[in-house]
This record gives C-alpha cells, sequence and structure tokens, in this order.
C-alpha cells in the first residue's frame, strides 16, 4: 500500500479518538452529573448542579459534533453506515441531548420546575443510554455488505452485550459526574457525592470486569486478536492498571480528597480507551471495515489537517480559558 | 397515503421538519450577535451604562434561542448519517469535511466564548468580555458560511467529478467557491440581520406602545432602524443577483419559482405572473395574472430577453421540481417581505429625520409602532419561504443535476423514519409553545435596569477568591433580579 494512503487515514484514527475521548470525558461528566441530579433531594441542589455545568455543557457537547463532522469528512463509508446501522441508539441520544439542552433555559424561567428537572435528568440519561448502545453495537460488530454499507435490521444494536456496554458507560459517567462535583461543591453536598462516587465506582467495576471477561469468550475475532503476541501482554497489563487505578481512586475517596478523584476516573477513562482503541484498530466498523477501506481520498484527508488539525490546540485553549475563568465552587444557583 | 411507506419522503419530510425548527433560532442569535457586538461597543465606548443594560436584556432573549438552537442542530447533522447515508458516503470527501469545518473552526468558537459572554461580566475585565462577545458573533457568523458553502456544493458542485457515484474532487477551493457560494452567503448573512434588527425593533415598538421604558427602547428601535437602513436596500440587491443566477444554473428552479411552463424564446416579450395557480397535470396554468414584460424587468431590466427563458416544459416530468405552487408561492412571499421591510425602513427613517422619533414624540407614532410590530415575525417567514425556495426548488435532486434525492436515502424502514418524524413533530411543537411562552415572560419582566456595572479599573473580577462567593439563600426569583 502506497505509505500516504496508509499514514493519513491512520492520523485521522488518532484525532477522531482524540475527539472522541474528550467528548466522552467533557460530556461524559457533564451528562453523569444530569443523571445524578435526578437524586437531589431540593430545588436549590439542583440548582447548583445545573450551576456547575451552565457555561460548559454547550462547548462539551460541541465535541460530539465536531466528532461527528470529522468521521463525516474522513471515514465517510463509516459514517453513512454506522449511522445508518444505529438509527435507533442515535435518536434516543438526540431526543435526550434536546430535552437536556432546553432543559437549561426552561427551568431558569419556569415557575413549576418538575417537568424540566426529569427533562433534565431523564435527557440526561436517555443521551448515555443511546450512546451505551451505539458502542456496544459497535464493538459487536456491525452487518455490512460487500461494499461495506449497512446490511443488518433495525433491531441489530439491541443484545445483551450491547445492553451490559450501555449500563456499563452509564456508571462510569455517574462516576465521573461525581468527582466533579465533589471539585465543584461543598459541604452536604460535597459528602453526597463522595458517596455516588464510591458506588459508582464499584458498579462501574463490575461492569468493567464482566465486559472484559465475556469479550474474548463470546467473539472468536477479538479472541485470536488478544491471544497473540505481543497484544497479549498489553491486554495483560490494562485490567491489571485498571485495577491499580480503582484501587487508587477508592483511596483518594475515602481520604476525602477533592482534585484526586476526578484525576483517577480521568485516568480509568484514559486506560479502558486506549484498550478499546487497540482491540479496533485499524477497523473503523470492528472486524468488517478498516480505516484504509472507509477513509476518504488523501487529498480530502490532507485537506482536513490543514484546516482542523491546527484548530486542536486552538480549540482546547480556549475550553481550558472558560474552565479558569469559571473555576472554584458553585454555591449558589447562578451565575451573575 | 402511500407515502407513509416510502422511506425516501418520510426522511425528506424529517429533514424539512427539523430544518425549518432548526433554523428558527440561529436566524435570530447570529444577527443578534452582531447587535450585542454594537451595543456593548457603545457601551466600552461611552461608558453609558444604558447600553450595558441594554447588552444584559438582549443577551436574555438571545440565550433562550441559543440553547435551543444547538439543541436541534445535533439532529441535522446526525440525519445525513441516518437518513441519508448514500448520499453521504458519495459526497463525505467533499461535503463531510465542510460540516466538520463548521463544528471545528465556528460551532466551537462560539460555544467556547459563550459561557464568558453570559455569565463572565463579573468575572473577566469588560474588554476580555467584550472579546468573548466578538468571538460568539464571529463563530455564529462563520457557521452560516460553512453551512452555506455546503448547500451551495448542493445546488452548484463544482470542484470535482462523480466517479462511479462517488465525488472525487480535484480541487476544495473551486468546489467551496462554487458559482452559488458568494451571493449566498451574503443573503443568508442579511436574512438573519434583518430579521434580527426587525425583531429587535418590533419588541422595542410594543413597549414603546406600552408605554414602558420608553427611552430605554427609543434607544434600541433607533439602532435597529439605523442598520436597517443599510441592511435592507442591500438585501434586496443582493436577492436580484441571486435570481439571476438561479436562471444560469438551475434553470428548473426559476421555471418553478415563475410557474413558466413555456419557454420564452430570446428576443420575445416576457410577462411576469404576479399570482397563478399552476396545474401540474396539464403543464399549464389554471389562471394567471401578469405584467406584461415584468419578467423581463426583473431578469434584465428591459420587456425583451436576450437569452431564452426555458419552462418546465422543456423537461421531462420526472426532472421537474414538484410542488411548483409551494415554490411560486414562498418566492413571492420572501420577495413581499424584503420590499415591506425597506418600505418600513423607509417610512422610519423619514420620521426620525423629522425628528418624530425623539422619546417625547416615538409615543404618538402608534401606527408606526404597530407596523414594526407586524414586522418582526416576517423575517422568519421570508427566511424559511426562501430556503423552501432554494431546496424544494432543487428537487428532485439532492445534488443538483448529480444525485436523484431518491438515490441518496438510507438503508432504513419506512416504519423508522415514520417513529422519529413523529416524535420530531410532537417535541418540536411542544418546545415552539414554550419558546413562545418564556419569550414573553422575559418581555413581560422586561429590562432590569438596577443591575450593577462593572468597574474597569478596580478590582480584577478574576482574582475574586472563589471562597468570597456567598451562598445566595434568597428565592431564584429574587437572585435573578438583582445581586447584592
Amino acid at each position: 500500500m502506497d505509505p500516504l494512503a496508509q499514514f493519513l487515514p491512520q492520523v485521522w484514527f488518532f484525532i477522531l479518538a482524540l475527539f472522541l475521548f474528550l467528548y466522552v470525558m467533557l460530556d461524559g461528566f457533564d451528562l453523569g452529573v444530569g443523571i445524578l441530579s435526578l437524586t437531589s433531594s431540593n430545588e436549590e441542589r439542583r440548582g447548583i448542579l445545573m450551576t456547575s455545568l451552565s457555561n460548559v455543557w454547550d462547548a462539551n457537547e460541541t465535541w460530539l459534533v465536531i466528532m461527528g463532522g470529522a468521521l463525516f469528512g474522513a471515514f465517510p463509508l463509516a459514517y453513512g453506515t454506522i449511522l445508518n446501522g444505529l438509527y435507533i441508539p442515535i435518536f434516543l441520544m438526540i431526543f435526550g441531548l434536546i430535552f437536556r439542552a432546553v432543559a437549561f433555559e426552561f427551568r431558569e424561567h419556569a415557575k413549576r420546575k418538575l417537568f424540566w428537572n426529569y427533562a433534565f435528568g431523564l435527557g440526561s440519561f436517555l443521551a448515555a443510554l443511546g450512546q451505551g448502545f451505539a458502542l456496544g453495537s459497535v464493538l459487536q460488530g456491525i452487518t455490512v455488505d460487500a461494499a461495506g454499507r449497512f446490511a443488518g435490521s433495525t433491531w441489530d444494536w439491541l443484545s445483551w452485550q450491547s445492553v451490559l456496554v450501555a449500563l456499563t458507560l452509564i456508571q462510569g459517567y455517574v462516576l465521573i459526574g461525581s468527582t466533579y462535583l465533589i471539585t465543584k461543591t461543598e459541604g452536604e453536598l460535597q459528602d453526597t457525592h463522595y458517596r455516588t462516587a464510591k458506588i459508582a465506582a464499584l458498579t462501574t467495576l463490575v461492569g468493567a470486569v464482566f465486559i472484559t471477561i465475556s469479550t474474548p469468550i463470546f467473539y472468536e475475532s477479538a479472541r485470536t486478536r488478544l491471544f497473540q503476541e505481543p497484544f497479549i501482554y498489553i491486554f495483560a497489563a490494562i485490567p491489571l492498571l485498571g485495577a491499580l487505578l480503582i484501587w487508587l481512586l477508592l483511596r483518594s475517596l475515602s481520604r476525602r480528597q477533592e482534585r484526586a478523584p476526578f484525576i483517577w476516573t480521568i485516568l480509568i477513562f484514559t486506560l479502558t480507551f486506549a484498550g478499546l482503541g487497540l482491540i479496533v484498530f485499524p477497523y473503523i466498523i470492528p472486524m468488517s471495515v478498516t480505516i484504509y477501506q472507509a477513509a476518504a481520498a488523501p487529498s480530502a484527508l490532507v485537506f482536513m489537517i490543514i484546516f482542523m488539525g491546527f484548530l486542536i490546540p486552538i480549540m482546547l485553549a480556549y475550553n481550558i480559558f472558560q474552565y479558569i475563568v469559571f473555576r472554584g465552587k458553585v454555591t449558589g444557583g447562578h451565575y451573575e | 397515503m402511500d407515502f407513509l411507506s416510502d422511506t425516501v419522503i418520510l426522511s425528506r419530510m424529517q429533514f424539512a421538519l427539523t430544518a425549518i425548527f432548526h433554523m428558527l433560532w440561529p436566524v435570530l442569535t447570529t444577527g443578534m450577535g452582531i447587535f450585542l457586538v454594537i451595543v456593548e461597543g457603545l457601551w466600552l465606548r461611552t461608558r453609558n451604562p444604558a447600553y450595558y443594560h441594554h447588552a444584559r436584556f438582549w443577551s436574555k432573549l438571545y440565550v433562550l434561542n441559543f440553547g435551543i438552537g444547538v439543541a436541534t442542530g445535533i439532529p441535522m447533522e446526525f440525519q445525513f448519517g441516518t437518513n441519508w447515508a448514500a448520499f453521504s458516503e458519495a459526497v463525505g470527501d467533499f461535503f463531510g469535511s465542510i460540516l466538520g469545518f463548521e463544528a471545528s473552526m465556528a460551532f466551537m468558537l462560539e460555544a467556547g466564548f459563550l459561557g464568558i459572554m453570559l455569565f463572565g461580566w463579573q468575572r473577566v475585565h469588560p474588554y476580555i468580555h467584550y472579546f468573548a462577545t466578538i468571538m460568539v458573533a464571529f463563530g455564529a457568523n462563520l457557521s452560516t458560511v460553512w453551512i452555506l458553502i455546503a448547500n451551495s456544493w448542493m445546488q452548484t458542485p463544482a470542484g470535482g467529478e462523480f466517479v462511479n457515484g462517488k465525488f472525487v474532487v480535484q480541487d476544495y477551493f473551486q468546489a467551496m467557491l462554487n458559482p452559488f457560494s458568494g451571493h449566498s452567503i451574503l443573503h443568508m448573512f442579511f436574512a438573519t440581520l434583518e430579521t434580527s434588527l426587525f425583531v429587535i425593533g418590533g419588541i422595542s415598538a410594543w413597549y414603546i406602545l406600552k408605554g414602558r421604558n420608553q427611552e430605554f427602547f427609543s434607544k434600541s428601535l433607533k439602532i435597529a432602524l439605523a442598520a436597517a437602513v443599510v441592511v435592507a436596500p442591500v438585501q434586496i440587491w443582493v436577492g436580484h443577483v441571486s435570481g439571476e443566477q438561479v436562471r444560469r444554473y438551475q434553470p428548473t428552479k426559476l421555471a418553478a419559482m415563475e410557474s413558466q411552463w413555456d419557454t420564452i424564446p430570446a428576443g420575445q416579450a416576457a410577462p411576469w405572473s404576479i399570482v397563478a395557480w399552476p396545474d401540474e397535470q396539464g403543464e399549464k396554468n389554471d389562471w394567471e395574472i401578469a405584467v406584461p414584460g415584468g419578467l423581463g424587468y426583473i431578469l434584465e431590466f428591459k420587456p425583451e430577453l436576450s437569452e431564452p427563458v426555458y419552462g418546465l416544459k422543456a423537461y421531462k416530468p420526472e426532472d421537474r421540481p414538484p410542488l411548483v405552487w409551494l415554490i411560486f408561492y414562498s418566492f413571492r412571499i420572501m420577495v413581499g417581505i424584503g420590499f415591506f421591510f425597506a418600505a418600513l425602513m423607509l417610512v422610519s427613517a423619514v420620521q426620525w429625520l423629522r425628528g418624530k422619533l425623539s422619546v417625547d414624540t416615538i409615543g404618538s407614532q402608534r401606527w408606526l409602532m404597530r407596523a414594526w410590530i407586524l414586522a418582526a415575525p416576517l423575517g422568519y417567514i421570508a427566511v424559511e419561504c426562501g430556503w423552501i425556495v432554494r431546496c424544494v426548488g432543487r428537487q428532485p435532486w439532492i445534488v443538483y443535476g448529480q444525485i436523484r434525492t431518491a438515490e441518496g436515502v438510507s438503508n432504513v424502514p419506512a416504519s423508522n423514519v415514520l417513529t422519529s418524524l413523529t416524535f420530531f413533530a410532537v417535541v418540536y411543537t411542544f418546545l415552539f409553545c414554550c419558546v413562545l411562552y418564556f419569550g414573553a415572560r422575559i418581555l413581560q419582566r422586561g429590562p432590569n435596569l438596577n443591575l450593577p456595572v462593572p468597574d474597569f479599573e478596580g478590582r480584577l473580577p478574576v482574582e475574586v477568591e472563589p471562597a468570597e462567593h456567598l451562598p445566595d439563600s434568597r428565592p431564584a426569583e429574587a437572585q435573578q433580579e438583582a445581586q447584592p
């Protein structure tokens, strides 16, 4: 293969992975806080939870839009096939995101807030659920024809494996949401989220263990891959490192450290993500379409790097600036 | 009810519904973003707190529209994959990249500074805040540019060719600067600005008529009017040029816009139908009221044409746009509103020069104020009509002359699309009512003139330690009214 035709799709695979990772981490805590708002005992607490997000949710969600656009441009075949196959989970996510987005503003103006509280909490849950199903079924594989186009049926995405992935992802979001709230709140509210973080850490761990064990047992393609050298060492190392990180996370939670739990959680996400990337690469639709088959023409990939690649550090810079401006605890229900 | 089992028609209906609904919000926020840059700039220049309060009041309406604009924009992007996968695969190399640029260059810029613009008044220096406001407005308008480039390319595909049904790009810049891009971007830019100006003017006129905050709102009405003096005539000219382009590049669309069935050869006088009822089966207009030589004047400023105008009959029935009546009347409504805006601007400007719009006299201009209130929703209608002409007129092509809409659709059962379409219809209707309701509540409450104005020299709010933010125990309503 032409080295350029090999290298450019790899670059875009990496960039897409970066966008997806930023999205999962940032909108992850965002959606997690939304799900946690369902447990808030009163309006003041819910107000604080939503205020902790009000200036960042939009930018966080934008990573999803960027990821979508980049996938569309860099791997048009994969974009069409995956979204076509995941029709129902994608619309679950979309309707969830719609409700939670409008809830921010509408709740503020509403006299009776109950409906918008649920729109925010359940919308977040629905969005996370849709994403979990999407992730689960992409990992499981999407039925395609010889040209790589979707050839499956409507309910292919629903299986016990995708349910397992979806539940685990939701737990992961609740975990990162809890550790984010630990950094943003104090007092009683912080106590609550030390507790939710602990519970979520354990449930995420259970889900991760199930997925780790079941994947090589039930997927032949993954099994042959995992038990090859040098993959086997990497895949042996990941669960061990993961266990270590979870232990560090739990320890920081019991020591009531404020920032460390969030950082450990991010590292757990990073590790999981790297593991998934290694299993998937070089497939963009696992085990049926590779990045080389789905990639746009090399000229398109170069064109996109020129226009988009250099923006990544700039985007990160002003996003970080926004976090700096709004650093510190949220105590009242509003920013002014 | 055959269409209920037709994935193509249902997917088109879904795209049309979501696009028509989505467009309502960014149309206001992109234009109003520029208005906010103007009033905040006036504040920084004059240090007159009135302008600061303008920025705060109008940004309340801004954010109400912004949230729902974001929420309804996401389905637009994803539908290309869920409902139009074959189209996405065929044109992704170019079209997908452009959507990626829109998200990373424009949308993220807007999103990244929005928080500071809305909530950063007491946290950053006023100049940094102003920078954030400019970035938000710039990002929004850059979004328009990218979206219009993508859509224009679907109208006049350039910069490459279709090989085995897949678009292979040869020159990206030629594709981006396709024949429709330039004027379409300008036409949409002025459309968002004009819509926002007349919304702001209309709301201001409502307060003036009610006798509330007349001094405050006569200011915003005049700012909107001053801008409209430039925008309204320019928009008519840009619209005219866009029409000439349609004639050159999309003759079937022009024929549908004018409900023209027979070709008018060069050298003949071309009449223009003001109203008509097109009969697609009979390939004629059932009735019409036409101005002799009118079309010639519109297209070439003289009654006889120097080049022929092709009628719909010159094309095979399967190559003609459907719903000729819709295209025909949408076009007329859009043009009519454009001229109404220009006339309203003209009358208001004359009254202004005669000194009738000062704080003491503006309240007696009751008819003029009513006309402005009437104008407030018209911009939206004009924009929607314009897009109906643009996109229904492009049919039966998804990429004009290259890929038929029916060839671009996903492999999805009609029942799935029907379900998602129904959800969209219900949810969007509900959200539309909510925005009207909450928007009305913001207007009822009016501007808060007691908001403390940030200082320029004193403490730099960035240095405030988070611990100093004491919890505010008052009820939410009271907190919104005034911060201590």
